[in-house]
């Protein structure tokens, strides 16, 4: 990846494939860079560098077919022994802001890194996490949604 | 600072009252002398800097940045004062106590109940229930023949609930809690209106209602009531004869619009993050205005002496200035009358670490908790389960009748919350919709929705006699960082309780068939707290309602306490909290320890202004 803003574009195109909510939802929880940066100090540069590469060149072929792309990211990414964790860790992340300790055989065939234990990214992404929207519901703890609001059905919008 | 005092100073006063603990009981003891123009002194063990809004927030930011989200995980851990934690809890080998956590657990059933040692107490992360006993809990021997009667009945009780139901701020409505026997003055309305039902709720109201349901003898007419609560809604213009009500805000010494109504953040357990829901700080606040209420944290009450006339002549304490550090500093403090509001557990280990068992050998016996069984299954279709306050209805209809001479009575709580209890969800949802089901993108969203958003579990919380084993003691081989003997705690699970909890998980059943739910309930035998009662296996929950080891009585041979919470064997003692509770019910305990909190006060303050001061040798 040529420089800094490049990396980002390619975890955010990586990001909104995975979670299924826009590159611009995305932005808005203010957590792609946090959240690169904790993918980073996880798995480390090269393995970074390799998912991010695989991404693009499975979304470059796949251009607009979505069966395509899906194929693609299950044989490229989400099979592979090395990325499908990471690329998992990832979707997980964006849900509930909390990266999980990689699995034991993952770490035996590349690295086991300090930052790669279970951990709440920062107090914020938690509050950030895409789960609670998606359930039409709040974080427990934040964003209440004002008294009285659980009486009606959730406003759920699924794709 | 919640007071400008320090130790020395403290220690060079006699006050009318030494309080220790700050939580709801200590905290309304001291608040009620202090109106009645007494001077008291309350000794927190853990910390609590501030009596702000800015102490509060970091307790809110700890708990978001916390990986495992327990009921604990809001307060720091503080080997100086440490508290018990559910993580904490390991199965149980026969014979092999486990120390890992603070408790000590005994066995042969490992109890994965907490309490928060820090200023405002276990009110910080209570859930806010505030039920008032039935009149028939009260005389559970002459009723039904089972555990104790109490020495006071419901109708004695009853003005006191009055009262705390003001201090708590409950939200509830006349109608909706009238029910087996409760009663009310005529035209008594609560603070404020009842939260309403939540979405789940009414859509398991919709067939529940009216189900028939037969324990033993008895018909029971299920239907989904509204739970009176301690969290703000909307005030009753009708209060107390039509001067209503107004709630109780954000603690702080500084002015802040925050903690009017309930917003639905589900998180009562374990922080309220807009203080919409009661806890003890609110009162302490309240007693500063006194100008007659002195508060010392980071002090514990570490022992307790007794003179030669039998009186309590002074309490030990020791101070510490980090919770990162041991350090601390030592002395004395003295006051007329002695008031131990620590919780059950707390207060146990105090009286027996001071060498204080009691003429009778009670103290710490008799101990008792809720055992609640956690029964889980998917509504067909969208609840909207994960918003609300944790629970906002509940069945009460099984807490009544003759099958009390059988077995233990229950009561369940619908959790809006979902299945997080019983199975961490909604995070072990999503790590097995990504992990094993190998979803990602829009699949995950669906999967979400369609894991989480039918969600329905019903806690069924069930009825514990007062055994005398079960206990709490201190063992000379478990000692926390300062030195103090950590409690130790033997505690089994009764037939009486068992038969209750079987009974649960039959009517979990028909109520699931009679909703059209898919019940997914699973208990491991691996898992902590698996009991196997009559060819089935159950997890039994603590349900943090510690009460009970320093009972109450009429008299001094069987029992603790008298019916004003004072120690029999030492007449300037007094053991407050739900450890004076003959029997627990099927009640949530907060509301009947502050009603007895109020009574316990008023008889105190009595004692303190009617008695002339007798000075000897002088």
């Amino acid at each position: 990846m040529a420089d800094d803003n490049d990396v980002l574009a390619a975890f955010l195109t990586l990001s909104a494939t995975l979670t299924g909510y826009s590159q611009f939802r995305l932005l808005g929880t203010g957590q792609a860079e946090p959240y690169l940066a904790t993918t980073r100090g996880a798995v480390g540069d090269d393995v970074l560098d390799q998912l991010l590469t695989t991404s693009a060149a499975v979304h470059d072929k796949a251009a607009d077919n979505e069966e395509a792309l899906d194929r693609g990211l299950r044989a490229g990414i989400l099979s592979d022994d090395k990325l499908g964790p990471v690329a998992r860790n990832v979707i997980k992340m964006w849900f509930v802001g909390t990266w999980y300790q990689l699995p034991q055989e993952w770490r035996d065939a590349h690295a086991t890194r300090e930052p790669d234990v279970t951990h709440v990214v920062s107090p914020a992404s938690y509050t950030e996490g895409l789960l609670w929207p998606t359930i039409g519901a709040n974080p427990p703890g934040a964003k209440g949604q004002g008294y009285g609001t659980w009486a009606s059905p959730p406003l759920i919008d699924v794709p | 600072m919640p007071a400008q005092i320090d130790h020395a100073e403290a220690a060079s006063i006699v006050y009318d009252a030494l309080v220790v603990g700050s939580g709801v009981s200590g905290a309304i003891v001291a608040r009620s002398l202090a109106e009645r123009g007494l001077r008291v002194l309350v000794v927190e063990a853990g910390p609590g800097e501030e009596l702000s809004v800015a102490d509060y927030e970091t307790y809110l930011t700890r708990f978001y940045g916390a990986a495992a989200k327990d009921n604990n995980a809001a307060y720091e851990v503080n080997p100086n004062a440490p508290m018990p934690r559910s993580p904490d809890v390991r199965r149980l080998q026969p014979g092999h106590p486990d120390s890992t956590g603070y408790l000590i657990q005994n066995g042969p059933y490992e109890m994965d109940s907490t309490y928060t040692r820090v200023l405002g107490g276990t009110t910080m992360h209570w859930e806010g229930k505030a039920l008032r006993m039935l009149p028939e809990d009260f005389q559970m021997r002459s009723r039904f023949g089972q555990g104790r009667d109490w020495p006071i009945g419901y109708d004695d009780l009853e003005p006191y609930y009055r009262k705390a139901e003001f201090e708590l701020g409950v939200s509830a409505d006349v109608a909706d809690q009238t029910f087996y026997g409760i009663t009310f003055p005529p035209d008594y309305e609560f603070p404020m209106h009842g939260l309403p039902k939540s979405y789940l709720d009414q859509l398991v109201a919709r067939d529940l209602d009216g189900t028939e349901i037969r324990l033993e003898d008895t018909t029971c007419t299920l239907s989904v009531r509204p739970t009176a609560q301690a969290r703000n809604g909307v005030p009753n213009p009708a209060y107390d004869g039509g001067k209503g009500y107004v709630p109780v805000g954000a603690v702080s010494t500084h002015q802040v619009d925050e903690g009017g109504r309930c917003q639905g953040n589900i998180n009562c357990v374990p922080l309220c993050p807009v203080q919409a829901k009661y806890n003890a700080r609110k009162t302490l606040a309240a007693s500063l205005q006194t100008g007659r209420v002195d508060i010392l944290t980071q002090t514990i009450a570490s022992r307790v002496h007794v003179g030669e006339d039998g009186q309590i002549s002074h309490i030990d304490y020791q101070a510490y200035g980090s919770t990162t550090s041991p350090e601390h500093v030592t002395g004395s403090l003295r006051a007329r009358m002695y008031v131990l509001a620590a919780n059950p557990v707390e207060n146990a280990r105090l009286m027996l670490a001071s060498g204080l068992p009691g003429s009778n050998g009670l103290v710490g016996r008799n101990l008792m908790d809720h055992a609640y069984l956690l029964t889980w299954a998917l509504m067909p279709e969208i609840a909207g389960t994960m918003r609300g306050s944790q629970c906002t209805s509940g069945i009460e209809d099984l807490r009544a009748g003759e099958f009390r001479r059988r077995h233990a009575a229950m009561r369940v709580s619908i959790h809006n919350d979902g299945w997080a209890w019983p199975t961490g969800s909604p995070y072990t949802d999503l790590i097995a919709l990504v992990d094993d089901a190998n979803a990602y993108g829009a699949a995950v969203r669906r999967g979400l929705v369609d894991r989480i958003s039918r969600q329905l579990m019903l806690s069924f919380m069930v009825e514990l006699m007062p055994e005398p084993s079960n206990r709490i003691t201190v063992d000379g081989r478990y000692i926390d960082a300062l030195g103090n003997l950590r409690p130790v705690l033997s505690y089994s699970l009764p037939e009486y309780t068992m038969d209750g909890v079987a009974a649960a998980r039959r009517v979990s059943r028909r109520i699931f068939q009679r909703l059209g739910a898919e019940d997914r309930t699973s208990y491991d035998p691996l898992d902590t707290g698996y009991v196997g009662h009559q060819g089935e296996g159950y997890i039994i929950r603590g349900g943090n309602h510690w009460a009970g080891t320093h009972i109450m009585g009429e008299s001094s041979h069987d029992s603790v306490v008298d019916v004003h919470q004072r120690s029999w064997d030492h007449p300037n003692l007094y053991l407050v909290g739900p450890g004076s509770m003959p029997s627990i019910g099927t009640s949530n305990t907060t509301l009947t320890l502050a009603a007895m909190s109020f009574m316990t006060a008023e008889h105190i303050a009595t004692e303190l202004t009617t008695r002339p001061t007798v000075t000897i040798g002088g």
